[in-house]
């Protein structure tokens, strides 16, 4: 997957900012690094908007990257804990749906 | 320091009230807060509300405001900051003040919601977050962000579900006293410990209800017995996933900053608080935010009891967010409202001798952040 990194600093993220906000003047490139991360945090959600009422409960998982200082906020099927190494399954919807490597 | 004085406060009843308008409860709550100043000739008025385009349709607020309190053709402004919409209309009114433009202006804050559906106003409470991001489109929900904080929270640190439900039960508990609250039910750690999930590990109890109702204050640079000693603002990540740090939402830590460094004061001089508590774990983490406990270290002074009423630093004398009620646009007004009455020294949960006052009011995820803090001269 891609993250974005500044060029004048250490500054690394899951979204392009117009500067950096860290050096205030670096610009951002994307570099491609592995979907394999661990599990930062993460919470069940129960109830759920209507658009996600049909597939609750599901868990959401903030994710560490491996290769990157950059969480990724993924999707995943109930049973997570803080510290699992998950990985992509698929992109769906403009979500990132991991699962346990 | 500002030279803002706050003359005037009013609010309703927090609750349920499907059958007052939006209209009803807004001149209700300014009309009290006009009589309380002495009805002085105001020169604009800012109005704090999220939600009345998209279910209540209804817009216009300030000039209707003006135009049914015949308060002249003076400038008006409807302020959207999610939820923390009231503490910035509180800010624009200062900083209004502060320019030189006005003498005294009227701030006021409404939010209706019990009359919409769940699905709703959960719908309508969305638009609070980053919507085009991959964060949102993976099913994180409001009060999710707050789960997925509290799970780390209690990783990280010796906290669990148990210190979110001892400041759900001393909010509660404030709130038994305070006649406007919307929740005077007793209740029970074993209760709230049991009450279905919402976003695990948040329950609840844990969680800021849907609110009907509206506060105000009429704020002047005149002298009054309470001084706006300083007032401030910051923004912060609009997604989760930009957190430097998932256990610090920055703009509380600035706008407190700030805020302090304007007043020429600090966490320690502050005898009584207002944090905006729209879920349990904000409140731990405001408070440590603010600078009255370590990072990290917030559940500690909830368990020995300091941020209660009658604690060495009393937090939400009014119930909160979690009992007092949550009318989204009012909330920032209704703190102000709280913390006057403390400074007059007729409050519900009174401090004695409280002089400093904090007000914090949060907007999103951690979007919008304003800080107040308050003096009796
Ligand atoms: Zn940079």
């Amino acid at each position: 997957m891609n993250v974005f990194t500044c060029n004048g600093c250490d500054y690394q993220s899951m979204t392009a900012k117009y500067v950096c906000p860290k050096c205030r003047q670096g610009k951002f490139e994307t570099r491609e690094v592995s979907s394999k991360g661990t599990v930062y945090s993460f919470t069940d959600i129960h109830i759920a908007p209507a658009e996600f009422a049909g597939i609750a409960p599901y868990t959401v998982a903030l994710v560490q990257l491996d290769e990157a200082n950059v969480k990724v906020t993924t999707r995943m099927a109930l049973g997570v804990q803080i510290g699992d190494c998950v990985e992509l399954d698929r992109i769906e919807d403009g979500a990132f749906l991991y699962k346990g490597v | 320091m500002t030279d803002v004085y706050v003359h005037g406060i009013g609010m309703t009843q927090f609750g349920t009230f499907v059958d007052r308008t939006m209209k009803d409860l807004l001149l209700d709550a300014c009309v009290q807060a006009l009589e309380d100043a002495g009805n002085p000739r105001v020169d604009a008025v800012f109005i704090g509300n999220f939600m009345g385009g998209a279910i209540y349709n209804q817009e216009i607020l300030g000039a209707i405001v003006a135009n049914e309190l015949g308060l002249g053709f003076i400038p008006t402004a409807k302020v959207e900051g999610a939820c923390a919409s009231g503490g910035i209309a509180v800010r624009q009114g200062v900083l209004g003040i502060l320019s030189g433009e006005y003498d005294t202006v009227l701030v006021a804050g409404v939010e209706k919601m019990k009359h919409a559906s769940t699905a709703d106003v959960t719908q309508a409470i969305n638009a609070a977050m980053d919507n085009d991001s991959n964060e949102k489109h993976a099913g994180l929900t409001f009060p999710g962000f707050f789960g997925v904080l509290a799970n780390r929270y209690f990783y990280e640190t010796g906290a669990s579900k148990k210190h979110l439900a001892m400041v759900a039960l001393k909010n509660r508990e404030h709130a038994l006293n305070n006649p406007l609250a919307q929740f005077q039910k007793a209740t029970t750690l074993d209760e709230i410990m049991g009450a279905r999930i919402i976003t695990n590990p948040l329950g609840l109890f844990d969680c800021s209800p849907m609110t009907d109702g509206a506060a105000a204050v009429v704020i002047s640079r005149e002298k009054s017995s309470v001084h706006i000693r300083s007032s401030a603002q910051a923004s912060g990540p609009t997604q989760m996933q930009d957190a430097d740090d998932l256990l610090s939402i920055p703009a509380i830590g600035e706008s407190g900053r700030m805020a302090y460094e304007k007043a020429g004061v600090g966490p320690g001089d502050i005898d009584v608080v207002e944090i905006h508590d729209c879920f349990s774990m904000t409140e731990l983490l405001a408070i440590e935010e603010l600078g009255f406990f370590n990072k990290r270290e917030g559940w500690k002074a909830i368990e020995e009891g300091r941020t209660k009423a009658t604690g060495d630093k009393p937090v939400n004398t009014s119930g909160g967010l979690l009992s007092r009620g949550h009318p989204i646009g009012a909330t920032g007004v209704a703190q102000i409202y709280q913390l006057v009455r403390q400074l007059r020294g007729t409050a519900v949960n009174q401090v004695d001798g409280a002089r400093l006052a904090l007000a914090q009011n949060l907007g999103g995820t951690g979007s919008y952040s304003t800080v107040h803090i308050l003096e009796r001269v």
